[in-house]
């Protein structure tokens, strides 16, 4: 049978299998091409995910770096924190410290307060003397005892004490150096978890030791820390010192103080002691004055009655010699005269009566009556007393034994052709000032204090001349000094002399 | 009768004398009013001694105590590393309080220690609708988280608990807490108040983000165990480029500068974690929880931020009060914040002071804060935070009837 070339046409069956799987062949087309696109989206987003997680890797990787610069610059911050906050609490403590000269309150200013403020918690202090005996004289965060146990272990390490004793040098939890192996015991025994020790330093070197320590772990000292603790353990040395001084001057003071109040009760004792045998001279003087008058005036009475011939004419001899008693009688009673005044203005027993004086009258009356002398010696007699002088208010006769004393003295002492000059002035609103002044002979320097002494008398040529008692200018003394008034004497020797003295006004 | 708020500050060396002192100052800052309702005192480790307690008892009598130790005491004029405070508060009788106290937490456990204090409280307080829980507690405690769900479990998820970890001068040795004549060492104290919207809370930090996110993958309570399969402590090795051993001597003061912050869905600050200790597997061991899967991060902070932060606190406490004149305040500034700051501390102080006025403040540097977050996805519920500085801002009451 021949092969037929027909086609058959196909059922709606397969005409429904053929389009489907057109479809399906268009739909699987389809489906590769989505999926190719898809995976290639995929594909860009894996990417973009792989750029991202790099990014944020990469930034992770910065936000390492930022955290540990700031940690560096948190230690940094932290460092200069706390030590601004030393430094503020180290000026403080300074200030308290050498404004105090007591050495144990020196000590006391680095209280429990204090000591956080510069950022420690316990602290000891202590001082030895020549014979290595111990003596603490702080400690905050551990009983005495303590201290002690704690000092004395430490003062058995050689190195420690080397270091702090010997070199002058800190010791400390932070060191590196030989004393490092020591520093674990050291710990233990201060129950710390670090700690300075600085030497408390002076001019003769170190007196003792300061230890601060910090119970936290997690305070972390520094460089800082140490010369914080050593600048004040230095100024803690200082202070000991200046207080030492100050407790010596005040010590001498003090001994000097006792000295002078024994000196001054002695002298006070002697004074007394000195009125006592005055007032006896005084008195002595008084009576053997009195009892020496009485026979005196009958000595001069007798031999003015034989001189004067009234007993018959004498050979002339005798009467010479009788006419020296009668003189020699005179300056005998002139100078009981003298004493027994003395004795009275001393002993308070001469009653002032005080008035108005003018000065001017009482000088002019006295020139008058002294003018002979002055005429002898051709002086100068000049008073230079202004009318308005305000009068004085004093005894009118001792005033003018006081001029005729002085003026007496300048007459006296000033050769012919010399001058005396009277002036008066007042000083002030209660006294008046009066000058005796002369161009005589002078009184040497040496002697310008003892002159008015009684019974003394300048050695001059004058003096060895003409007898004198060495009474006057003290008499002078003690009738101004009764008027309350002050005498005064100025001179160069061999130009004059000025007498002064002063009176209150009436 | 309004409230009356006194604050008093010492800085004598014995505690008595201290503690006298402080108490005579407050009190007279209240007008020596007879009735006063509580005393909260705060001392620098120096001071932590009975004898402080004595001190308040021979001045003012027996009265309501509580208080802690701190890094620093925050007041109203300073912030001091060394000194005691007291703030006096005497209160119109429509403000009622209990107190409660747990001496040894370590000895019945964080959280039902937190549990039993509340109990504690709730009774001495009796039925009066509840404001507000002020709780102390010793700042070393490893997992505070646990112990603040234990009192949640009784006073419930939303209710405001405000408080501080006590410290002491970052020795981590010994905490103090203060109750009436009684000195605890590992102990939780506080009271829960009623009353009327008279506490605002305001809470910051200012630290912000470094680096990229990375995830908790294994976390057991306190301790975040893995991050991101990998023992946690490696964030801090991979950032600081040191090893485990370097990383170990610094850890605390590492965790200061740079603490982890978890993010918190709804919050505008993370919430942050302070690492105390790295255990044995190389996980962290921190003083609040956190949770497996929870996005952590490192976080830096400027002094700039956080003094911007103390603003945001301090005006958020206000904002609070509404139009309630504020009376004094309390401030629990973490020392992590203290140790940034330095010398700036005081401005942080200042800024508060610009905000909030002249007022009686007091407070300490503490080693953890206790308040609530606000957002809504958390309810107001109270958060454990490190590097925080928190303000209770006290207003004048209004009773509820």
């Amino acid at each position: 049978m021949p092969v037929s070339n027909v086609l058959k046409e196909p059922t709606i069956f397969e005409t429904i299998i053929n389009f489907a799987g057109l479809f399906g062949l268009l739909g699987v087309i389809a489906l590769v091409i989505v999926i190719i696109f898809t995976s290639e989206k995929n594909k860009n987003l894996k990417t973009e995910l792989k750029k991202l997680q790099r990014a944020f890797d990469e930034l992770d990787g910065q936000a390492k770096l930022i955290v540990q610069t700031d940690l560096e610059l948190h230690r940094a911050q932290e460092e200069l924190d706390k030590k601004i906050a030393g430094l503020v609490t180290l000026q403080k403590l300074t200030r308290m410290i050498s404004t105090t000269l007591d050495e144990e309150e020196i000590f006391k200013k680095i209280d429990e307060k204090n000591l956080t403020e510069i950022g420690f918690d316990r602290a000891i202090a202590f001082i030895k003397d020549e014979k290595n005996n111990i003596s603490i004289k702080l400690s905050v965060g551990y009983t005495i005892e303590e201290a002690n146990r704690i000092v004395e272990k430490m003062m058995q390490h050689p190195l420690i004490v080397d270091k702090i004793f010997r070199r002058s040098t800190i010791f400390s939890s932070l060191d590196t150096d030989k004393t490092t192996k020591e520093i674990p015991e050291f710990l233990h025994a201060l129950e710390i978890a670090s700690f300075i020790c600085a030497p408390i330093l002076q001019k003769n070197g170190v007196l003792g030791a300061m230890i601060f320590g910090c119970e936290s772990t997690y305070t972390h000292l520094t460089e800082g820390d140490k010369d914080l603790v050593y600048v004040l353990a230095s100024q803690i040395g200082q202070a000991l010192e200046n207080a030492k001084l100050f407790e010596e001057t005040w010590r001498s003071h003090q001994e000097l103080e006792l000295k002078i109040q024994q000196r001054t009760k002695e002298l006070t004792q002697a004074l007394e002691e000195i009125k006592v045998i005055s007032k006896r001279k005084s008195d002595f003087i008084s009576a053997v004055s009195h009892e020496l008058r009485t026979p005196l005036t009958s000595i001069k009475g007798y031999a003015s009655i034989v001189a004067a011939g009234k007993l018959g004419e004498l050979p002339l001899a005798a009467k010479e010699r009788v006419e020296k008693i009668n003189l020699h009688s005179d300056n005998l009673t002139q100078l009981i005269n003298n004493l027994l005044d003395i004795s009275r203005i001393e002993s308070g027993r001469q009653e002032l009566r005080l008035e108005p004086l003018n000065l001017k009258n009482i000088v002019d009356a006295l020139g008058d009556m002294l003018a002979p002398p002055i005429k002898d010696k051709n002086i100068e007699w000049l008073v230079d007393i202004p009318a308005d002088c305000p009068a004085v208010r004093a005894d009118k006769t001792q005033i003018e034994r006081v001029f005729i004393n002085l003026i007496g003295n300048s007459i006296k002492f000033t050769p012919s052709g010399g001058r005396i000059t009277i002036r008066a002035k007042a000083i002030n609103p209660e006294m008046v000032q009066i000058f005796v002044s002369d161009t005589g002979l002078g009184i040497p320097e040496k002697d310008l204090d003892k002159i008015f002494e009684e019974f003394y008398r300048v050695d001059n040529e004058v003096n060895t001349k003409v007898k004198g008692t060495g009474l006057g200018l003290s008499l002078v003394k003690y009738i101004v000094e009764a008027h309350k008034g002050k005498l005064t004497v100025s001179s160069q020797y061999g130009k004059g002399s000025t007498f002064s003295f002063t009176l209150p006004k009436a | 009768m309004s409230l009356l708020v006194g604050v008093g500050i010492s800085e004598k060396k014995d505690p008595f004398l201290a503690a006298s002192e402080a108490a005579n100052l407050a009190w007279h800052q209240i007008h020596h009013s007879k009735k006063i309702d509580l005393a909260l005192l705060f001392s620098t480790i120096h001071f932590a001694d009975k004898r402080l307690l004595e001190g308040i008892n021979y001045t003012l009598g027996p009265v309501k105590t509580l208080g802690c130790s701190g890094a620093g005491l925050i007041s109203s004029k300073s912030v001091m590393k060394y000194g005691v405070g007291i703030m006096l508060l005497s209160y119109s009788e429509k403000i009622k309080f209990g107190c409660g106290a747990i001496a040894d937490i370590s000895a019945k456990g964080a959280r039902m220690s937190g549990d039993e204090f509340a109990r504690q409280a709730l009774k001495d307080l009796g039925t009066t609708q509840r404001e507000l829980a002020l709780i102390f507690i010793d700042g070393l405690l490893e997992n505070s988280s646990e112990l603040l769900r234990g009192i949640k479990d009784v006073v419930g998820l939303s209710f405001p608990i405000f408080g501080g970890s006590s410290a002491d001068n970052l020795t981590f040795s010994k905490t103090h807490q203060y109750y009436n004549n009684e000195m605890f060492t590992h102990g939780l104290i506080g009271a829960v108040f009623s009353g009327e919207n008279f506490f605002g809370i305001g809470l910051r930090h200012g630290w912000k983000p470094l680096g990229r996110p990375h995830s908790i993958t294994e976390a057991k309570g306190n301790v975040i165990k893995k991050i991101e399969d990998r023992p946690a402590v490696s964030i801090y090795m991979d950032y600081f480029g040191k090893s485990r051993e370097e990383i170990e001597k610094s850890l605390i003061r590492m965790s200061i500068y740079y603490p982890l912050g978890l993010y918190v869905p709804g919050e505008s600050e993370y919430l942050l974690r302070n690492s105390l200790r790295i255990d044995a597997d190389g996980g962290l061991v921190c003083q609040g929880d956190a949770n497996q899967g929870d996005d952590v991060r490192l976080m830096m902070g400027t002094k700039e931020w956080a003094l911007d932060a103390a603003t945001q606190a301090a005006q958020e406490a206000k904002d609070s009060l509404a139009d309630r004149p504020i009376k004094g305040a309390l401030v629990f500034e973490s020392i992590s914040r203290n140790k940034l700051l330095g010398r700036l501390t005081e401005q942080e102080l200042s800024r508060i002071k610009d905000v909030l006025g002249d007022i009686p403040i007091l407070g300490i540097c503490s080693y953890g804060e206790q308040a609530p977050l606000k957002s809504l996805e958390h309810y107001g519920e109270t958060y454990f935070h490190n590097e925080t500085v928190a303000i209770l801002a006290i207003g004048e009451p209004h009773a509820r009837i």
